[in-house]
């Protein structure tokens, strides 16, 4: 759904997401690097249990809400960080009523 | 004691400017930005964006360059990633750093919190793919991205055309740009035109806009009704219907909505500023003075969260606050106010001419507004158009009202997202204005913040008690 510039060249860090080790370019926020990563799903919304994507990217609408670093944080507001841990809860069995 | 003579929330141009331009004259500031850095959305990551974007996005973006460096040089404290989750109207502002929660206290409170893009439901709209226009804007901004695929553009405004702009100078190929602005403008908007064509800077760039998107070739459907958003896990097509009554589908990978921009108020309304309503536009904003004074005599409101009128006036609408501030502290005279307002007075008219006339032309119709049963109104509670519709029918026209039996707008977003839409909801029901639903009342913490930061929060030493339902039960 996008792709980064030729010219930007963000140094690479290595990130924990869903529990697997990924790189990602730094100097950004997080929603910002998933989705030039190609990892456009968020999260699956706790009500409609559908998957979702970062929409404003301003820190309005929340649907970029994810468990970063142990607490629920909008990954449009939260820069990523080396070693940081963020889980996305995508399987749905995770999600209980 | 205070900590600060003034706190300004927001580090945009109007928050910077004001900031700056106190700090200056010597107060002592503090700026609370809940970004990592300063320029808000108009000038975001202006300080190290590299030369290729700044060039890309043109001078209206390079001039938040002045703006950032008059900041630093001021010497204007700044607090990074700083989300303000309560403000009292005698200027104690509590906010989160970092997983730490700290209250400050300042004689006054200037609050720049900007606007933010007009939530419109449409069918689909939450399927991933669908996104503001504003929010590819600033992935660029931030991040250097671009969109890839089958892009179609939605919506109407200036800035929906601004973004189709920069999408084609980047050479991504638009599928469509579907504009809901109907093909003849509204009369209304006609006498307002000979003031605008007094800017003949502004009307040169609207139509060196429209002519870039014609040289692209890219379709432009003026007059675009219903718009859909289609796809099972993620978006695939868009429909809509042409101004002529063609069905229009369009294969998409992103769909870029965009439908104006109102006020970002939530800090307004919970610190429990007067509030009224725009008609034209249909958005609600803080009562204010010339100088940006809310009802509170402490808390001034000032850029397009006050009203929106661009980056331009955000920044002199800032100085003018600063202004009275500076005089309020005993820093300057009521003439020397006077005096530095003339030229900020001057400034602000001469880039307002061309606004009543963009504003009418693109204002919001209530026909706009064309709800479907199953389209989501509330993103973070799941809650329908049909949700809604069957509450009105059993009588509830109150927005507070209809928070407590559907749960619309208690989610993590507050009611920033469904609040004014399921006030439109309302008045097409009960065939009124959107303003008599009410506000959605806003209580503190206005950002969610994780309950064990609050015990564990420093507070100011003699923070006034009885005033604060969050901060005394402790």
């Amino acid at each position: 759904m996008f792709k980064f510039d030729e010219l930007t060249k963000n140094d690479k860090i290595e990130i924990i997401l869903d529990g697997h080790a990924v790189l990602l370019p730094s100097g950004m926020s997080i929603a910002a690097a998933l989705l030039g990563e190609g990892k456009i799903i968020s999260r699956i919304s706790p009500t409609s249990k559908k998957p979702c994507s970062p929409h404003c990217l301003m820190g309005v609408c929340f649907e970029c809400m994810m468990e970063i670093d142990g607490v629920q944080r909008q990954a449009c507001m939260t820069e990523v960080k080396p070693g940081m841990k963020i889980n996305r809860h995508l399987e749905k069995e995770n999600h209980h009523e | 004691m205070s900590d600060y003579d003034v706190i300004v929330v927001g580090a945009g141009p109007a928050g910077l400017s004001a900031a700056s331009c106190l700090a200056e004259m010597g107060l002592d500031v503090l700026c609370l930005d809940e970004q990592p850095k300063v320029g808000g959305q108009i000038y975001r990551n202006i300080q190290d964006a590299p030369e290729d974007r700044r060039k890309m996005l043109g001078e209206d973006y390079g001039n938040g360059a002045k703006i950032a460096k008059r900041f630093v040089n001021s010497k204007a404290a700044y607090k990074d990633n700083a989300l303000v989750w309560q403000v009292e109207p005698i200027g104690h502002v509590c906010y989160s750093h970092l997983g730490q929660s700290k209250q400050v206290k300042a004689n006054y409170v200037i609050a720049a919190t900007g606007a933010m893009e007009r939530p419109m439901p449409i069918p689909g709209w939450t399927l991933p793919g669908v996104m503001g226009a504003g929010a590819a804007n600033n992935l660029y901004k931030e991040a250097g991205l671009t969109p890839e695929g089958l892009v179609v553009l939605a919506g109407s405004g200036p800035l929906l055309l601004l973004e189709a702009v920069l999408l084609i100078k980047k050479g991504v190929k638009i599928s469509a740009i579907l504009e809901i602005t109907p093909v003849l403008p509204s009369p209304k908007a006609f006498p307002q035109a000979p003031k605008a064509l007094m800017r003949t800077d502004f009307l040169w760039k609207g139509l060196s806009m429209i002519r870039e998107i014609k040289k692209a070739g890219v379709p432009y459907y003026k007059g675009v009704s219903k718009v859909k958003a289609l796809g099972l896990e993620k978006l695939e097509n868009v429909s809509a219907e042409s101004a002529t009554g063609k069905k229009l589908s369009i294969d998409a990978d992103l769909l870029l909505l965009h439908f104006g921009v109102i006020p970002n108020t939530h800090i307004f309304r919970q610190i429990g500023c007067a509030m009224a309503w725009n008609d034209e536009q249909r958005y609600w904003f803080p009562e204010i003075d010339l100088w940006g004074r809310t009802s509170c005599e402490h808390i001034f409101a000032v850029g397009d969260g006050a009203k929106v009128s661009g980056a331009i006036a955000a920044r002199y609408n800032g100085e003018m606050a600063a202004l009275e501030v500076a005089r309020c502290s005993g820093i300057i005279s009521e003439y020397e106010r006077d005096l530095f307002a003339e030229p900020l007075l001057k400034a602000i008219s001469h880039d307002h001419w061309p606004r009543p006339f963009v504003d009418k032309l693109y204002a919001p119709r209530p026909d706009q507004f064309i709800f479907t049963d199953d389209t989501v109104i509330c993103r973070c509670e799941n809650i329908t158009v049909k949700d809604i519709q069957k509450m009105v029918q059993e009588g509830v026209s109150d927005l507070n009202e209809m928070k407590c039996i559907t749960r619309a707008g208690m989610g993590p977003c507050q009611g920033r997202m469904c609040g004014p839409a399921m006030a439109e909801v309302i008045a097409w029901q009960t065939k009124t204005s959107p303003d008599e639903a009410g506000l959605m009342n806003i209580r503190p913490p206005i950002k969610p913040i994780p309950l064990g930061e609050v015990a564990k929060m420093e507070l100011a030493s003699d923070g006034a008690p009885g005033k604060n339902w969050l901060l005394d039960k402790k």
